[in-house]
């Protein structure tokens, strides 16, 4: 192989390659679809239906996962098969006969099919320790404690409507969790540590000062080397700085911890796409299992379970309710840390008698 | 007009802009391209550019680096890089 | 190589209903790589902490993207992560596979890399996960000899990507696979050469359900839409009343504008006060679909908070034919008179929406060609600080 021409930009395959036939034939031919039970669908066409079975996994899996999936994939839809948005598997299969026997070999691996509907999808998320400079905590561990627990509510669709959890290792939110019902986010509670030795080699400084959202960078001389300083009280943790200068180095295991915020949507339904606010500031980093975490999350799917009517999500939940009944409701303390005061944070000022006593 | 200037001296003058500034500021492609246009004015077009930035990348004199956002630098073993 | 495995705390992680992790990665670790990956995700979740640098100069010869250098921290301790890279491999539109197709891409994984992956990242790429500088090249070779390429990272156009479309839903309002795979081709060299002030994401999603998050995720969101009636089948209304399912609390209470009313089993839809929401299309799939004059809305800004914090994205042209008989060109057009404005005029490592909050959306019209139009906005300026850039001087008419 090694002798092979080197080709460039090339980009990728034509997707045409990969449609199952019957998708095929109906492309943009589709008349309506159907949930026929948890995590299974029928889409109806002009000339035919295809079956998705909609499987769950890991995002960070190996090969053998993999061939795993394509092996069912070629005994039971006709090796056809996808990922979702939410790395959710999703086989595509033209003879419903399949249905049963492929989710019965699927439950025999342990992948459970779900997702759909008024369930919690796949958890979109991050690296974290797996392969992350900048984790504030690992993101696939958390995602399997939180969905140990909240397992019911992926292959049972139950809840009031549809339920978005993602989890991001650090406020880079490579998952751009800050549109989901519920985020975990990994984030730093103390300023980088500079070191003076290799900084003035690894970065360059007016990139290092411009990176800070705060203005907390200044260069600084030091032993005739220029460099850089923070001002801590201006340092919000960001890591942006860590970005663009590895000689500033965030991770602090007696620091780093978890924090959990709610309310976001993606969708236009009913109501206008919303950025996830904050619930609970801090929640330490305890690996393996994250009880504190769990338990958090856990708590906020039933309470909104609870107390949501059908097709609200949990932003609108909580804006009919009001914010202070949410922290009743779950019991969350609400903190000096809720108060924005980062930019716009007059726009989340009450500033009329609208309260609900 | 575009086109009057041979892609290689725009290469050139590039690779000599990278190499003036190597270790006091790290140069992106737009650094480079507003260099030779500075020079050469509407004698070069984008696409010149952009072809010469490819030339000299592709040559091995210069590489891509990234840290938070992307640059042009001499090829040299990075310091955070293990053997 | 390090001695042998012990995992205590990761092994808390194979218990439980959810597929685990840990258990997938052990069924590798008699790979070199993956048991050191192991025994370093251990001392991570001992030590609270991670153990990886960032190496900003690995990639393909020639380019700037596709390849995220990552070198462990610990490498005496585990050699077998020492170079632990990430190749992005651009995926199909929509994510379809077959399984010969994947399994090739995993063949030449298994040869030269960890073996383990990202079904997949959140741009949109295929992402493996852990190999040494050595393999890059060989894995490139491999993979473009079986027809695939890399996908974008660093201040380059990122990797495109799209819903399901009109591949599997019937509310696909124009054909995203079609324009994602369309724009990937054309811009290889935005792709794969880093050329911009920072990264530049683009995602479809065929309405607005939004369902690969364009909003939230994108610097372009290219979002389907219609500007005609919602269809109805009103028989299937009849089937849906006759079944008890409740239309008035379920979709008519929950109509943002309240133009929907039902007449016996008749729905009506005042279709001059819809939002496009999509709820109602959502609840009733059988018998609601879109209009028929169907394009996209052009959002543009979308990002998560770094540098100056979180953004959805601004809606900038309310509507847009996408064309595929011509090729797509009003899509290109907008795309390249937004990049030259914001090549002229960003800063490094200025996100478009992060630039057009700072230049202020008027200017960023004026310097696109693209007119200020109500729609782009949610209500007119409250405040009186106006720049007029008219007025009448002494002696004119």
């Amino acid at each position: 192989m090694a002798t092979t021409e080197r080709r460039t930009d090339i980009g990728p395959p034509h997707y045409d390659k990969f449609l199952h036939p019957i998708i095929k034939e109906n492309y943009g031919k589709w008349k309506y679809h159907d949930t026929l039970r948890a995590g299974v669908l029928v889409h109806v066409g002009e000339t035919g239906s295809i079956y998705t079975v909609r499987a769950a996994s890991p995002r960070l899996i190996s090969t053998n996962f993999i061939r795993l999936m394509t092996g069912l994939a070629t005994k039971y839809s006709d090796g056809y098969l996808r990922f979702t948005s939410r790395n959710n598997v999703e086989f595509l299969l033209g003879n419903k006969d399949n249905i049963d026997p492929l989710i019965k070999e699927l439950s025999d691996n342990g992948v459970p099919v779900g997702g759909l509907n008024n369930s919690i999808s796949n958890v979109v998320h991050t690296q974290g320790w797996v392969h992350c400079h900048s984790a504030a905590t690992d993101a696939s561990g958390l995602v399997k404690v939180v969905m140990d627990e909240l397992y019911e509510y992926f292959v049972e669709m139950k809840l009031p409507h549809k339920l978005r959890l993602a989890v991001a290792c650090c406020l880079n939110m490579c998952g751009a969790v800050h549109a989901s019902d519920i985020a975990i986010l990994g984030l730093h509670r103390t300023p980088p540590r500079i070191d003076h030795s290799t900084l003035p080699n690894l970065c360059e400084i007016p990139t290092t000062v411009a990176s800070c959202p705060n203005n907390a960078i200044r260069p600084t001389s030091i032993e005739g080397k220029t460099t850089v300083k923070v001002d801590e009280d201006k340092c919000m943790y960001c890591g942006n700085c860590f970005t663009v200068c590895p000689a500033m180095p965030m991770a602090d295991p007696l620091n780093d911890g978890v924090s959990i915020w709610v309310g976001g949507k993606i969708s236009n339904a009913r109501t206008e796409p919303m950025f996830t606010k904050l619930a609970i500031p801090f929640l330490p980093n305890n690996p393996p299992r994250w009880p504190e975490v769990t338990e958090a999350v856990k708590n906020i799917v039933e309470v909104y379970a609870k107390n949501a009517k059908p097709y609200e999500r949990v932003g609108e939940w909580i804006n009919r309710i009001g914010w202070p009944k949410f922290f009743d409701l779950t019991g969350i303390e609400f903190t000096k840390y809720h108060l924005d005061d980062f930019r716009y944070a007059g726009t989340t000022y009450r500033r009329s008698m609208h309260n609900r006593y | 007009m575009a086109g009057e200037v041979p892609i290689e001296q725009l290469a050139d003058d590039m690779f000599q802009v990278v190499s003036d500034s190597a270790g006091q500021k790290k140069l992106k492609a737009k650094d480079l391209t507003k260099a030779v246009i500075a020079k050469y004015g509407d004698k070069i077009s984008k696409d010149d550019t952009k072809a010469a930035i490819k030339l000299l990348i592709d040559s091995g004199r210069c590489v891509y680096g990234y840290f938070g956002g992307s640059s042009i630098e001499l090829p040299h073993t990075e310091a955070s890089a293990n053997e | 190589m390090s001695d042998e495995l012990k995992t205590p705390l990761l092994d808390e992680l194979e218990k439980g209903p959810w597929p685990s992790f840990i258990k997938d990665l052990k069924s590798m670790a008699d790979r070199p790589m993956v048991k050191d990956l192991l025994g370093q995700l251990e001392k991570s979740y001992r030590d609270k902490r991670g153990y990886w640098k960032h190496g900003g100069l690995v990639g393909i010869m020639g380019y700037g993207g596709g390849v995220i250098g990552r070198y462990s921290a610990i490498p005496e301790d585990f050699p077998g992560v020492s170079h632990f890279h990430t190749v992005r491999v651009n995926q199909p539109s929509g994510w379809f596979y077959t399984s010969e197709a994947l399994n090739e891409i995993m063949d030449i994984w298994d040869e030269h890399g960890s073996g383990l992956t990202n079904m997949h990242g959140s741009t949109g790429d295929m992402v493996l996960l852990g190999t040494t500088t050595q393999e890059l090249e060989p894995i490139f070779r491999e993979l473009t000899a079986k027809d695939w390429d890399l996908g974008g990272s660093g201040s380059d156009l990122r990797t495109p990507s799209c819903c399901i479309g009109p591949a599997r839903c019937q509310n696909a309002c124009y054909d995203t696979l079609a324009l994602t795979y369309n724009i990937t081709h054309k811009y290889q060299d935005e792709l794969h050469r880093p050329m911009f002030n920072y990264k530049y994401k683009i995602k479809m999603s065929g309405c607005p359900n939004d369902c690969t998050a364009a909003m939230a995720r994108s610097d372009m969101a290219i979002i389907g839409i219609w500007k005609d009636d919602i269809q109805i089948d009103q028989s299937a209304i009849a089937e849906y009343v006759d079944s008890g399912f409740n239309i008035q609390e379920y979709v008519i209470e929950k109509c943002p504008t309240k133009c929907i009313t039902l007449e016996g089993k008749e729905l009506k839809i005042d279709n001059s006060d819809c939002l496009k929401c999509v709820h109602c299309i959502n609840v009733l799939p059988k018998a609601l679909s879109p209009g028929k004059e169907r394009g996209a809305a052009i959002a543009l800004g979308g990002k998560a908070p770094i540098v100056e914090g979180a953004l959805f994205a601004t809606l900038i042209v309310p509507f847009i034919e996408i064309d595929e008989e011509n090729g797509f060109e009003e899509v290109h057009d907008l795309l390249e008179r937004i990049w030259e404005f914001w090549d002229e005029h960003g800063m490094n490592r200025e996100r478009i929406g992060e630039f057009i909050e700072r230049v202020t959306l008027k200017t960023f019209l004026e310097g696109i060609g693209v007119e200020p139009m109500p729609q782009q906005i949610t209500q007119p300026r409250d405040n009186p600080y106006i720049f007029y850039e008219e007025y009448y001087e002494e002696e004119t008419e």
